[in-house]
């Protein structure tokens, strides 16, 4: 005697699986949360910046005057123009649109926990023998969080630099370098949620080590976002962020794979 | 073929064993009460089950097939401990969720159903955080039922519940089991509940499985007894003692369990001007077998 079963394809179960996180996303308010300090942060950096710029300070034990400097135009926030030796490392190139991957990874982070937290994870695994499905629908959210925060921050840069009287001058870079750096820094998304998926799937329901962990290896990549996506990005910067994108994607996706796999999901 | 068939199951935990060669049938379209003590391996027996945790050795079979096979895993339902629900997320929600991750085609109507099915209609809106205990495991039991699987896991499921919750969940079991179309492994302390609905038992001990038997069989193990109370306990049974072989006190009154007739009984105290206050005759039930054969495991 044998039992038939419905066969259930890749297709469908990859697709029941984005339908579950894509619903929980929008419906969670840690989404909202995010998408609104993106929206925030880049105005109040405009507004605290431009309003500081040129002031000097005077070091009491040297003498030496230090003027402080500003954001030349808002395209600057979303990626340093690389003119200085020191572009990885100023305050244009640190306190800008870079700033989101550290947000992403916390976002990954809360989001992946929750389901070992709740316990739903037990009722994932149960039904889904096959664990790529999970890893790939993960990955696939993050991005979609990560696209999401990007075009925020960008409103929110337009809306601050409106508010806050900074120059919209194309200056030395063109529309076409915008959209390329906008495009690369999407494409290099990948790199950092895989990373993120990985370091979560393997701290579980430990929110906190998926944090620590997620973020430490987000700052040692953090100086090479402004070199590998400055603002006057190029075609060859977006197929770089894409090909490093998708490599970190499919590396650590195999690995958070057999994660999943190899060790008790409880 | 069976719904599960475990054979040799082991799992280590470091320098801990768990489970240990394991065997196990739980037939198809039946009710399998699977009982031991705290820390027996029941738990971590179903977890391996549920493809949540990863055994040491042995070999499991899912309707005659490996447990990992995609499709017959989708179809079954679980509910392990707790039940595993966003906290934040209302009910319907969090069953919209789970019946998502079936597939289900027409969720909703789903939803709808086994809410129905757990009387929890009217707390589909309110937040799974602020659901009481009894409510949580209902909700926990209607999400396990979503989809109608062919094979239900539930490990504890009547913690927690009322008395109304336990009616319920006994007449869910087995209206779904009737027509043999669904199996189901279920592991309760509370064997007075479990004696009630189960068609098999397993009984675990140390991670060993010690018995598997029908629930015939279970009736055939149990003897039956003659039970006598008086106001008199000592004296009462001085006097059965006299005439009788097997003869033990219980809390309140003095057990039988020669093969007797109760009014013999009755003739033999009233000659020796021992008032009787009850006699009855009844059967050892579950608990009083699994207990029984927990302290022949311990004497041996």
């Amino acid at each position: 005697m044998t039992t038939e079963f419905e066969h259930y394809t890749f297709k469908q179960r990859l697709t029941s699986m984005l339908s579950i996180d894509l619903r929980r996303m929008f419906t969670t308010r840690l989404f909202y949360l995010f998408v609104a300090i993106c929206l925030v942060i880049p105005a109040i950096i405009l507004i605290m910046t431009n309003a500081m710029a040129g002031s000097v300070s005077v070091d009491p034990n040297t003498g030496a005057e230090t003027v402080a400097e500003g954001f030349d135009n808002v395209w600057q926030m979303i990626g340093s123009d690389g003119s200085s030796a020191s572009a990885g490392m100023s305050l244009t190139s640190m306190c800008n649109i870079n700033l989101l991957y550290f947000g992403i990874v916390i976002f990954i982070s809360l989001f992946i926990s929750e389901d070992f937290k709740s316990g739903y994870a037990k009722n994932l695994f149960t039904v889904r023998s096959s664990k790529t499905d999970y890893v790939i629908s993960k990955t696939a959210v993050g991005m979609i969080a990560g696209v999401s925060t990007i075009i925020f921050f960008l409103i929110g840069t337009i809306i601050g630099g409106s508010i806050a009287g900074v120059s919209f001058d194309l200056g030395t870079v063109t529309v076409g370098n915008i959209v390329m750096c906008v495009l690369a820094k999407i494409f290099l998304m990948g790199v950092f949620v895989s990373i993120s998926t990985f370091m979560c799937i393997f701290a579980k329901e430990k929110t906190w080590l998926g944090i620590i962990a997620s973020c430490a290896v987000c700052m040692l990549l953090f100086s090479m976002i402004p070199m590998i996506s400055p603002l006057k990005s190029t075609i060859l910067n977006v197929v770089l962020c894409l090909v490093g994108g998708l490599l970190f994607e499919f590396g650590f996706g195999a690995l958070s794979n057999l994660i999943l796999k190899k060790l008790s999901i409880l | 073929m069976n719904a599960i068939e475990i054979k040799n199951l082991s799992k280590n935990f470091k320098d801990k064993q768990a489970v240990c060669g394991l065997n196990m049938t739980v037939p198809l379209g039946s009710i399998y009460g699977f009982i031991g003590e705290n820390g027996s391996g029941k738990s971590t027996t179903e977890k391996i089950i549920c493809g949540l945790l990863i055994p040491s050795g042995g070999t499991i079979k899912l309707f005659g097939k490996d447990y990992c096979d995609i499709d017959v895993r989708s179809k079954i339902g679980v509910l392990i401990e707790s039940p595993g629900c966003y906290q934040n997320y209302s009910v319907w929600n969090n069953l919209m969720l789970q019946a998502e991750n079936l597939s289900i085609p027409d969720a909703k109507k789903e939803v709808g159903r086994v809410l129905k099915m757990v009387r929890m209609e009217g707390s589909a809106s309110n937040k799974f955080k602020n659901c009481s205990l009894g409510m949580k495991q209902r909700i926990g039991i209607a999400m396990a039922l979503l989809g109608k699987p062919r094979l239900l896991v539930l490990d504890e499921p009547i913690n927690g519940l009322d008395a109304d919750g336990m009616r319920i969940m006994r007449e869910i079991l087995i209206d779904i089991t009737k027509a043999k179309t669904c199996s189901v492994l279920i592991s309760s302390h509370i064997l007075g509940e479990l004696e009630k609905i189960a068609t098999h038992y397993g009984i675990i001990r140390h991670g060993k499985m010690i018995e598997e038997m029908t629930a015939e069989e279970l009736d055939s193990h149990c003897r039956t007894y003659v039970s006598v109370k008086s106001s008199n306990l000592d004296e009462l049974k001085r006097w059965l003692n006299k005439k009788y072989v097997d003869v033990k006190q219980s809390e309140d009154s003095i057990r039988i369990y020669d093969d007797i007739n109760p009014e013999d009984v009755v003739v033999y105290l009233y000659q020796h001007e021992i008032l009787v206050q009850e006699i009855k005759t009844e059967k050892i039930g579950l608990e009083e077998y699994y207990i029984d054969l927990m302290n022949r495991k311990v004497t041996k």
